[in-house]
This record gives C-alpha cells, structure tokens and sequence, in this order.
C-alpha cells in the first residue's frame, strides 16, 4: 500500500537561506503525527511543500503517487486539506457555512454531498450553532475552528494543519482533538505542527522532530515525550502529564491525562496506606 | 504600593447589552505578578483593555465604577502583529518606535532599546526587516517594543502563545525579573501550567465577573480542575479520584507520591 | 518630462532591493495602468492627439507609480518628522503608502489559502472573475476588521498627539538636494506660466 504522504530526500533553501535539508519520511492512512521543533526548525516549510506552495529544491514530496512538482495546490486539494498558519484571516464567505463548503463545492461534488460534508464538519466541531454567523462577527478562536472545518470539509486523505490550536482555550482545544481523532478513526492521516506537546500527547501518536532543517527524530509520541535527555537539545520539554508519569514511575508512563489518571488510581490502589 | 485599582468596574462593549465585565474589583502592587484565568470570553482581554485606559476611551463604549492607574501602562495584545509599526527598516527601528513618539533623546531611546533586546535575546535579529519574522520572533519583538517604552504597569495578553518552549521559558523568567525591578504585571494567560512559578496572585473570570482570586494554588481547586481550569497534574489527580488536595505541579506531586 | 519619468522609473527604489528587476516591475505597473487610457483617447482623438495626451498621462501615472515604489514609508514618516510634522499626520502618510505590501502579502496569503481548498484560477473568465471576487471580499473586509484593531494598537506604542516624535534618523538633507527641490518647483511655475500666457 503506498503511503499516504512520502518525502523523499526533501532539501529546500528561501533563496540562500536553507529551511530543509535531506528530510525523509512516510505517512500512513489513519496515522496522527506530529512535527516538531523549535520555531524556526523548518516545520512550516514542510506544510508548504505537501500544499504544493513551493516545490523541493532536491528530493521529491509525494501525496499518494502525486508528484507535487506535476501538481498545482488547487489538484493537490483533492488528496491534501491544509490549514496555515493565521487562519483566522483567511475566511472569505459571508457565512460560516459558506465558507465551510467552499471546499467541497470547488471539488465539484454534488450539491447533497457538499451539505453532508459541510453539516458533518461543523459538527465535528460543534460549530453548527454558529453556522450561520458572519465570519467576522466571531472571536478570533471561533474563526480558527471555522477555518478548520473547512478543512475537514474537504475530506481528504491527508489533514495538514499549522499549529491549528494557537489562541484556543482548554475547551476549544479539547474539541478539535475529537474532531481529529474521529476523522483518523475514518482512515484520513493527520500531520500536526504545534508546539502544543500537551495537544500533542492527547491527539496524536508519532513523533518527527525537525532540528534546523533536518530530521532528529521519528519515532512513537508516547516513548518521546517521556524522555527530557532526548527532548532537550531539541528545544523541547516534557509536558506536565508526561513528566508526572515519569516522576511518579507509572506503569506504561503514559502521557495522555485519562490514562495518566487510570494509572494513578491503580497504584494508589495497590499500595500500603501510609 | 498601587499600580492599578479597579473599584467595580462594570463594561459594555459599543451595541451590546450584556457587559463584557461585571462589578470587578482588582487592585496590582508594584512588584507583583497577577494573572487572568478563565475560558474564552470570560473578559480577561477586555480587563486588560480597561487597565491599559484604551477601553472605552478607544473602543468605545460604557463604563461604570473606577479605574486607577499610578503608573503609565503599556500592553501586548494578544494579536502582536497588529501592534507592528508597519514602517520600521529593522527590528531596532521597531522597537525604537514607541519611544521615539513618547519623545525621549536619542541616548535615552537607544539605552532603552539595547536593553529590551536583550531582555527578549532579540540582539542577534536586530537588524532584520520585521516583514521576515516569523509569529514567535515578531511577538518577542513586540514585547521588547512595548517594554522599550518602560512601562510601570505591564500588561500581557497571551504573551507566549506563539512562543516555543525556550521562548516562553525566557519569557516567564523575565516577567519575574520586570517584578523583581519593581514593575507590576497583569497578564491573561491559557498557559496554566507555567502560572504556579510565575504568579504571585491568580484571578479566575467566569462571564466578567471575578470567581475567585487567590495564590495560584487556587489551580489546584476542584472547582477550577472540573471548569477547565486546573493544573495539568492537579486534573489528572481529581480525574483519578485520589482524595484532595491536588498537587499542583509536578514537584508537588513526587512529595505528595513519596 | 516623459523621458525623465522613464528614466527614474527605471532607477533602483531608495533601500530596496537594488538592481533593474524592480525598476522593471515599476516600469510594467506604468504600462499597465496607462493602458487603458491609451485605449479610451484612441477612441476618441486623431494620432497626433492620441500621442501628445497619452504621453502626459502616462508622465503623471509613471511619477505617482515611481513615488510608491520608491519612497519608503519609513523615511517619509522620519523626514516630515524631521521637518515638524506632527506623528499622527505623518504617520498617516506614512500608512497610505505602506498600506500596499501589507495589503499584497495579506491577498497572497488569502489566495494560497483558497488555492489549498481548492479554488482554480484557471479556466475561462468566468472563472477568473469568481477567483478575484473571492479575493477581493476577504481581502476587504479583513482590511477593514484591521483598521479598527490598528487603530487601537498603534495607540499603544504611543502615538499620542501633543508629544513631539524624536526623529529617529532623519534622512539627510543635502544642499544639493535642497537646491534641486527649488529648482523643480521653479521650473513646475515656470511651465504653468508658459501654459497660462
């Protein structure tokens, strides 16, 4: 089965200043991973490669067996839904539900087919009472999760999403880790950039870490977080959940809260009252 | 010593019946660090509006009760890139904006200059074009342009939001190092995790008005864990149905553990 | 005037990047703004006419144009301070003139946007028309949102009227330049005074 997105020895320099350098990697449908690294490590430049924004100065970025260079961002659509940076102002429609359904009207679906996509979406992200609000008479927040439904609309293989919880509250996070974890369940592989690792640990599952341009590592989410001698030269740390587990020695060292939770109480359980 | 005391203090947005805050009483010392919490829309934007005496002088709208300020404020919105100047060359230009149109020599300007550079570790980036930054780099840069106007009164709304983990660590440390020189800070903040090692006092707003105000133990509440507003560590416990009270950090939790 | 129009068009932006590749983007931005113009007096006039007007609309589409480019708002904001222009006038200046890269980088960020959900620009006019017009709305309308947050924020870096800005670094005023500012205004009287006789 060829992966849903492949880079392939992907280097890549803004004019004289290089962002990429030999970056290698695959993605699998159904696979939730997360890029990481510090700010200015080369995260965005990925995004904009897979978009087909820009094309790799070596290597080859490879959306299904679409070659991005033979591709322009609009045919790239159809297998890639990609949500930069600032999406909040990147809403165009006179109603959040217009916008919403940009996408899969542009697709060229059926009327019926844009409405399921676009209720399903909104929905997702429990954004239908908003539905038929004036982009701009939203918070910044609640346009960033309008932004993304449009996304979702899409319906894609493969979700992209740059740093797509920036300005959300505890709640609003929370919401768009369901609305990512129930699009995995249905097969789409997500790409996250964030430098959210508390997100990261409760939504996905595999770690990339990019450290000036290349590759540090690529390996299970779980396994990664826990470790502050690994995270460190990176420029990173362990998040709260992660670092309890590894304080408190809890079996499995897990990083997500419900299960960190779990845990706890099962040890608690089993241990001599003081 | 006051900085801010706000003596309740009702707002109403332009065109809007509902206020945005209700009845709320805060008072900053000079020397502390006072952070908002509270889900979106809970009005901690709109506090800081009110402190920084641009609500409703610029905003518009209706305000009731009284707001005092001992020193003259400065504030970073929570959307910095709307702050930038637009015609500065380069970072250093950026950050002399504000003090240039307060007036101030130029010595003046390029000591303040130098030290809210360094103060953001900024030096290396001072003479690039603030078009190139990137969301994390422009927002340190707006940060040292409003600290470059040396405020008395700082206020901070979501500071490290596009920050990475070594940004916002230099960033927590340096809001305690603008304390300890006797700056007061009042900052809104969804970073509650860093707050127990930065805050001198927490304030929970809940619909405007103020819910509750306290040490930052108060992240440790088991109301403030089941809105939302926990710790990290201290949710976990309370999802674990261990008995309280909940650790608030990490640290806390080994000694509590051992 | 003409060739002296063409001739700066063609010079390198003050601090921008050098060479004659923007020189050339002014140059096209001329041509294409001027155009239309040509087309209307063609219409309407004989040749000769046609040449003798279209020229001098050209000169004055090429003298605005090259005034954009070149001036950075930057310097025009330091100089009119310099000068004893208030800030907030200056600054309004100052933002006209800026107000065009912010503008671009914000409408290639919207069309990137779109493109990624797939809006194809290609095809007939009809649906060039429908991409630019959903340009156009967002494009607008976040102007517009902005202005309102703009305002409040460049109230917080200290635009208070009342204070006098310290001129940053003042471009320099050489008497050269000074005597070629009274000799082009001499020479602009001049040429009113010979149209008017």
């Amino acid at each position: 089965m060829i992966p849903v997105l492949r880079l392939d020895g992907v280097s890549f320099s803004y004019g004289s200043v290089p962002a990429l350098a030999d970056v290698s990697f695959d993605i699998a449908p159904g696979e939730r991973v997360a890029l990481l690294g510090r700010n200015g490590a080369g995260k965005s430049t990925v995004v904009r490669l897979i978009a087909g924004l820009q094309r790799p100065d070596e290597g080859t970025v490879w959306v299904g067996d679409w070659d991005t260079r033979d591709c322009a961002p609009e045919e790239l659509a159809r297998r890639v839904g990609s949500l930069f940076q600032h999406a909040d102002q990147q809403l165009f429609a006179s109603s959040v539900r217009d916008d919403v359904s940009f996408g899969p009207r542009a697709l060229g679906v059926g009327e019926r087919e844009v409405e399921r996509r676009t209720d399903d979406a909104l929905e997702d992200l429990d954004l239908t009472p908003h539905a038929a609000h004036h982009p701009y008479d939203l918070p910044p927040a609640l346009r960033k999760l309008a932004a993304l439904a449009g996304v979702l609309a899409l319906e894609p293989a493969l979700l992209v999403l740059d740093e797509p919880t920036i300005g959300l509250d505890r709640a609003l996070r929370a919401r768009v880790t369901r609305g990512l974890l129930e699009r995995s369940a249905a097969g789409a592989a997500v790409l996250v950039i964030t430098h959210d690792l508390t997100f990261a640990a409760e939504t996905l599952e595999r770690g990339l870490v990019l450290d000036r341009g290349t590759l540090a590592c690529d390996e299970p989410l779980a396994a990664l977080l826990g470790d502050a001698t690994r995270l460190e030269p990176l420029g990173l740390e362990p998040p709260p959940v992660a670092a309890l587990s590894a304080a408190l020695d809890l079996p499995g060292r897990p990083v997500r809260a419900a299960e960190a939770a779990r845990e706890l109480a099962r040890v608690a359980r089993g241990r001599p009252a003081p | 010593m006051r900085s801010l005391t706000l003596e309740g203090v009702s707002f109403w947005y332009p065109a809007t019946d509902s206020p945005a805050l209700r009845n709320v009483s805060l008072h900053v010392a000079r020397g502390e660090i006072v952070a908002l919490v509270g889900a979106l829309g809970a009005g901690a934007s709109t506090l800081l509006l009110v402190a920084a005496d641009l609500a409703p002088r610029v905003t518009g709208g209706r305000l009731t009760g009284s707001a005092a300020r001992h020193d003259r404020s400065g504030i970073v919105l929570p959307t910095p890139w709307t702050q930038a100047s637009g015609m500065a060359f380069s970072v250093w230009d950026e950050v002399a904006f504000g003090p240039a149109n307060l007036g101030w020599p130029t010595h003046e300007i390029a000591r303040q200059v130098d030290r809210a550079l360094e103060q953001l570790e900024l030096a290396p980036l001072a003479s690039r074009d603030p078009v190139t930054l990137s969301g994390g780099e422009l927002q340190r840069v707006i940060i040292a342009a409003i600290l470059a106007m040396d405020p008395g009164l700082v206020l901070l709304d979501e500071p490290a939001a596009e920050l990475d983990s070594d940004g916002a660590r230099t960033l927590w440390r340096l809001i305690r190092l603008l304390a300890k020189e006797g700056k007061a800070v009042l900052l809104a903040t969804s970073t509650l995790d860093a707050l127990p090692e930065v805050a001198d006092r927490v304030v929970w707003l809940e619909d405007g008005a103020i819910r509750a105000v306290g040490p930052p133990d108060l992240l440790a509440d088991v109301a403030a864990c089941d809105a939302g507003l926990g710790t990290s560590v201290a949710t976990v416990w309370r999802t674990s149905g261990l008995p309280g009270p909940y650790p608030l950090t990490v640290a806390h939790a080994l000694r509590r553990w051992r | 005037m003409l060739a002296l129009a063409l001739v700066l068009t063609l010079t390198p932006g003050a601090g921008s990047s050098p060479g004659l590749r923007p020189g050339l983007v002014v140059l096209r931005t001329v041509l294409l703004t001027a155009a239309p113009f040509w087309v209307f007096l063609l219409v309407l006039h004989d040749v000769a006419t046609t040449v003798a007007i279209g020229l001098r609309i050209t000169t004055m589409v090429a003298s605005f144009v090259w005034l954009v480019a070149a001036l950075e708002p930057a310097r025009l904001v330091e100089a009119m301070v310099a000068a004893g222009w208030s800030a907030s006038l200056a600054y309004l200046f100052g933002a006209t003139l800026s107000a065009v890269p912010v503008l671009k980088a914000r409408a290639q960020r919207i069309v990137e946007a779109q493109r990624a959900r797939g809006l194809s620009a290609r095809g007939g006019i009809a649906a060039r028309l429908r991409a630019l017009r959903a340009l156009a709305l967002p494009l607008v309308l976040s102007a517009l949102h902005e202005v309102d947050e703009r305002a409040l924020a460049l109230e917080t870096r200290g635009l208070v009227p009342g204070i006098r800005r310290t001129p940053l670094a003042p471009p320099p005023d050489t008497p050269v330049e000074r005597a070629a500012r009274w000799a082009l205004l001499l020479a602009c009287l001049f040429a009113l005074f010979r149209r008017v006789m």
